[in-house]
């Protein structure tokens, strides 16, 4: 997949990730102190040498069971977590929706949220102001948008939660498992703007569990397995390798 | 570093967004939301005012305004340094699921309270007046005594804001620091009131400088000493880029931790 270096959005490079897993974690000084070298932990690693190139403008399928890495990977390229061992390069702009709706606050209108929401995303007031109409009819919440969101019913939240998030614009996106919120008609809409978002040439990840939906909107797939990449390429052989695994085994 | 900064700047939007959510839940709604963040160093002012001038009689002329002027800014570095020690395990879920430059959290309780210190000032320049304390030209030092205030107050609120992540008691060791440290420095006394021996000591505390200067512009009239109030800038400033550093490094594993 790899090309010349300023067509590639991201580079993974033998990223490893390890995490301690505590019995007991002390949080103390205290406690440190009085069990030092006695705490139990163990060392799980959620990655193992994970070697990607992503070409700009495409959009890559993540998939594999639970537990495989996926997020771990999402946020290690987002920089949320940092990597054992490796290192990641990215070119642009990123934006991460882990999930939607990060940091409403409860009190806040819809509208004021939309505000914190993409102000967290890193949109500044002109650019939020620019989306805000586009944001307001995409989340077709109507007049509740001027409601205190803990009024919001959860699919109005998710609705909201996502038209910000798909307005934001950046140059990469990576998208967790968010996608199956909503009704029908609503991931339509997803869908749609997804499709938008690849004709202006943003580099997508996009974490999915529905083969179909990887064949149809990428153009790569990887799958993992155990921290590890059990196959790489053209989506469509990825997702028909993983959906006759998942069907078989 | 640069980059580091360019970003916080590129997040200012949510900076300000933060600062305007903390300002709008202590100023609830009314103008008197507002007089409420006042009462607690209202009360402690006309505590202290009574103790000092009536029953431990300090003999110092105009002690509530003496007190005040001081009170003030180390309330201002007090409540960022206590509450941004809690900024980022506060924003736990937050930080795990989006990113964003973290210092952007105990930027903005610091950030939040600067605010809340200018608007002291309406209180304080009337009540100044009242008092018949004499405001003079050395006014025009505050923004430079504020700015020098503001980088050590970030610094520590920084420091302390990603060390709490690692060590939780580090909250609550701070709020006895703090006390010592208010104790030990001099704003509910003046600083001729030190034995001499002992004074040295009390210059090496970063904050006696700057009250020291806030007495000067407001109490006393006069024009703080400048090659001090440079030192202590420059100083400042070296700790700010410090503890932007030690920030950045800490602050990679703080999405497990927290």
């Amino acid at each position: 997949m790899a090309k010349e270096a300023k067509e590639v959005a991201i580079e993974v490079k033998d990223v490893w990730k390890k995490f301690r897993l505590y019995h007991d974690k002390a949080y103390s000084l205290k406690e440190r102190v009085l069990f030092w070298g006695r705490n139990k932990a163990e060392d799980f690693w959620a990655l193992k040498g994970i070697n990607l190139s992503v070409p700009k403008g495409s959009t890559v399928g993540l998939i594999g069971r639970n537990g495989s890495g996926k997020s771990t990977l999402l946020k290690i390229i987002s920089r949320i977590l940092y990597p054992t061992r490796g290192e990641v390069k990215v070119n642009g702009r990123v934006s991460t929706l882990l999930e939607l709706g990060a940091g409403f606050h409860p009190d806040f209108t819809g509208r004021e949220n939309i505000f914190l929401n993409a102000s967290i995303l890193g949109l500044s007031r002109r650019e939020i102001k620019e989306r805000l109409n586009d944001i307001i009819s995409f989340a077709e919440l109507g007049d509740f948008i001027d409601n205190p969101v803990r009024n919001y019913s959860s699919g109005m939240y998710m609705r909201l939660g996502f038209a910000v998030a798909v307005h934001v614009d950046p140059e990469i996106l990576l998208i967790d498992e968010v996608l199956a919120v909503g009704d029908l008609a609503f991931q339509e809409k997803c869908m749609a703007r997804i499709k938008e978002l690849q004709k202006k040439g943003t580099t997508i990840i996009l974490v999915s569990h529905a083969p179909k939906q990887v064949a149809e909107l990428c153009h790569f797939a990887v799958w993992l397995d155990r921290g590890e990449i059990k196959m790489l390429g053209e989506a469509k052989e990825v997702a028909r390798a993983y959906d006759e695994f998942v069907r078989t085994g | 570093m640069w980059g580091r900064l360019k970003e916080i700047y590129i997040y200012r939007e949510m900076l300000l967004n933060l600062v305007a959510k903390e300002l709008r839940a202590r100023y609830k709604g009314s103008v008197l939301g507002f007089f409420w963040t006042f009462f607690n160093p209202l009360l402690m002012l006309i505590v202290y005012s009574i103790v000092f001038s009536f029953i431990m009689r300090a003999g110092i002329e105009n002690y509530a305004m003496f007190l005040f002027v001081a009170l003030l800014p180390w309330n201002y570095l007090s409540n960022s340094i206590l509450q941004g020690a809690a900024s980022l395990v506060q924003n736990a879920s937050l930080i795990k699921k989006v990113y964003f430059p973290r210092e952007v959290l105990p930027l903005s309780v610091v950030l939040a309270n600067l605010v809340n210190y200018l608007l002291s000032l309406l209180i304080l320049i009337p009540a100044l007046l009242l008092f018949k304390v004499r405001l003079t030209s050395a006014l025009l030092a505050f923004p430079l005594v504020l700015f020098a205030e503001t980088l050590l107050v970030a610094s520590l609120a920084l420091l302390v804001s990603v060390g709490n992540v690692y060590f939780r008691d580090l909250e609550h060791i701070t709020g006895v620091f703090m006390t010592i440290w208010f104790f030990l420095t001099p704003v509910l006394y003046p600083v001729e009131m030190v034995p001499s021996d002992v004074r040295k000591f009390f210059t090496l505390n970063p904050a006696a400088p700057l009250i020291e200067a806030y007495r000067d512009i407001f109490f006393e009239g006069t024009w703080p000493d400048w090659r001090v109030l440079l030192y202590l800038a420059l100083g400042y400033l070296l700790l700010f880029y410090i503890s932007l550093l030690a920030f950045e490094r800490w602050q990679r594993a703080v999405a497990e931790e927290v």
